[in-house]
């Protein structure tokens, strides 16, 4: 099949579950884009008030307690404590659909030492509620940057390690149909 | 704050909830007016405040459907805020008619359930979540709750039997109330505790089944009800804060605590006196939380208190404290129909007080306390509301 059959296959059959590979959610918000941008160079940078020190997480445009537009992005340690975790058996993104077929995809909320609550995906599944953890940024399949929940004591300072998370999740392979369009 | 003297709520319309529907919001919110317009014996130019909820307008707003369904408001109010914005039409409509804004206001929430159109709505609810909750497993609202659900189970011990109380006593309800999406089928604890998982400690019926649907009723003074012969029921008090405890790592309670205490001292009433409790069933822990901080039971008793508490309609259940909850069955029977879920608690308990509910009807309603709760901006229900609401005769 070519290119040109393909794509009208496609909008033919304009359904993500008929497509060859599924990906991650790619859409973001303009300050969620350059979030992706700024974190892919480093573990975690976040968003710090230069006026009154706050740490902006999810990333806008003004400082939520201040509302002054000083926001600036550093690089900011990921440690802190796990306060929930879930194993989600159902998903509204094929991706996930794709992925939920072996085994639940875990999430989980983590509040930074540094202080906001982050949404994550869970590295590895021997962290409970109450644990600490560190969350570091990584590009997903989609070339998005998302957050990941590690141990606290497994050493990160690599870029392999981190990938090997990724990895393990599956978050840096497109998840596959045969036959798909 | 003052009073709303003088305000009659009539005219409660639920209509045509079904699963999946071709009819766009317009189609609903529409018809619910007619039906409004139809019930009250009014004709459509009387009305001219027009209050409207949906999230599926798509680029249609309020001011559009004016020219849509041929209105001409001189007051008008686009309340977009998921499971408040009953609550807070209700409000803005009571004042405007006290001040003389408008004479009859029309509220209505109103949603269509196009195919695949929940999928977008949670893939595009707010930019925090496209940015920081939706790439995390696409689980929609789901997932947001599973976490709080988990949490709240893991600090107070609440387990899922006791979810079940609040599950299985509303599904008895609704399957008295005909227009239920589930009210044909009955839920046995076992169904309940077998059913499949869906996220963490969520199960399927732990879950709302996204439907479209109509809510509305009609707000005037209580001098106009009168004339038009229509029986009404009266706002003793109301309030909303939102964004509250935003400090709370995790969320298990919200704005309610802050104003509990002063709605019911200028009610006049407190929850012993309620005939009933409607609260925002998005999830059974959400109706505990609420249970909590509208004063029912103290924040963390809200397992004990379903335990030992008969939420049917007609008190038939065991227990010996009784509090009818969610009496039409609230949205976990009924379905979600958008918008309109945030209306169905005043509507039911309108037809509660009026004495127009049919089969679920409370013997001798006298007081019903109305809360709302919504928005998961990002990692909780950002929206509370609550009002306490009574019968004309008391």
């Amino acid at each position: 099949m070519n290119l040109g059959e393909k794509m009208r296959r496609r909008l033919k059959l304009n359904r993500p579950s008929l497509r060859a590979r599924a990906r991650p959610p790619k859409q973001r918000s303009p300050v969620g884009r350059q979030f992706s941008v700024v974190n892919l160079p480093v573990s975690l940078a976040l968003q710090h008030c230069r006026s009154c020190a706050h740490v902006q997480y999810p990333p806008t445009e003004l400082c939520s307690i201040c509302l002054d537009d000083a926001l600036t992005y550093r690089e900011t340690s990921g440690r802190g404590v796990l306060l929930a975790r879930s194993a989600l058996h159902h998903s509204l993104w094929e991706f996930f659909k794709r992925r939920l077929r072996s085994a639940p995809w875990l999430i989980g909320s983590v509040k930074l030492d540094v202080g906001p609550v982050v949404i994550v995906h869970i590295g590895c599944d021997t962290i409970k509620a109450g644990d600490p953890v560190q969350v570091f940024s990584h590009t997903d399949v989609s070339q998005e940057v998302v957050l990941v929940a590690a141990p606290s004591a497994l050493d990160l300072t690599g870029s392999a390690a981190r990938l090997n998370i990724i990895s393990s999740l599956g978050l840096d392979q497109p998840a596959l149909r045969k036959g798909g369009i | 704050m003052k009073g709303y003297e003088g305000i009659a709520l009539v005219c409660p319309v639920s209509l045509g909830y079904v699963k999946q529907s071709a009819h766009g919001a317009a189609w609903f919110i529409g018809s619910t007016l007619r039906e409004l317009i139809n019930a009250a014996g009014i004709k459509k130019s009387e009305i001219d405040g027009f209050a409207v909820s949906s999230f599926s307008l798509g680029v249609d707003s309020a001011i559009s459907l004016t020219q849509h369904l041929g209105l001409t408001p001189r007051w008008i109010e686009q309340a977009n805020m998921g499971g408040v914005s009953g609550i807070i039409a209700m409000r803005r409509a009571a004042r405007a008619v006290q001040c003389g804004e408008a004479n009859i206001v029309a509220c209505v929430g109103g949603d269509g359930a196009a195919h695949r159109s929940f999928e977008a709505t949670a893939a595009n609810f707010s930019s925090w979540s496209i940015d920081a909750s939706f790439p995390y497993g696409a689980g929609g609202p789901n997932a947001a709750f599973s976490l709080i659900t988990q949490h709240y189970m893991e600090k107070y011990g609440a387990t899922r039997e006791d979810f079940a109380r609040i599950c299985l006593d509303q599904r008895y309800n609704a399957n008295h109330y005909a227009p239920a999406l589930l009210g044909h089928k009955t839920l046995t604890l076992d169904n309940y505790l077998n059913a499949r998982p869906i996220a963490g400690p969520v199960h399927l019926f732990d879950c709302v089944m996204p439907c479209a649907g109509g809510e509305g009723f009609l707000i005037m003074t209580e001098d106009r009800a009168r004339q038009l012969e229509l029986p009404y029921a009266r706002l003793l008090a109301a309030d909303e804060l939102h964004n509250a405890h935003s400090d709370d790592p995790v969320q298990d309670r919200s704005g309610w605590t802050h104003y509990i205490d002063d709605l019911y001292q200028r009610a006049g009433v407190g929850p012993n006196d309620m005939s009933c409790l409607q609260t925002y069933d998005d999830y059974p822990v959400i109706s505990m939380m609420q249970m909590e901080d509208l004063g029912f039971c103290a924040k963390g008793e809200g397992a004990q208190f379903v335990q030992n508490t008969d939420m049917r309609f007609d008190h038939s259940g065991s227990a010996a404290h009784k509090l009818p909850h969610n009496t039409c069955g609230g949205q976990l029977s009924c379905g979600q129909a958008g918008s309109a879920a945030g209306y169905l608690g005043v509507t039911e308990t309108l037809r509660q007080l009026i004495g127009t509910a049919k089969d679920n009807q409370i013997p001798k309603a006298q007081y019903g306390l109305v809360s709302g709760y919504g928005m998961v901006n990002y990692d909780r229900g950002l929206c509370t509301a609550a009002a306490v609401l009574a019968g004309a005769a008391i």
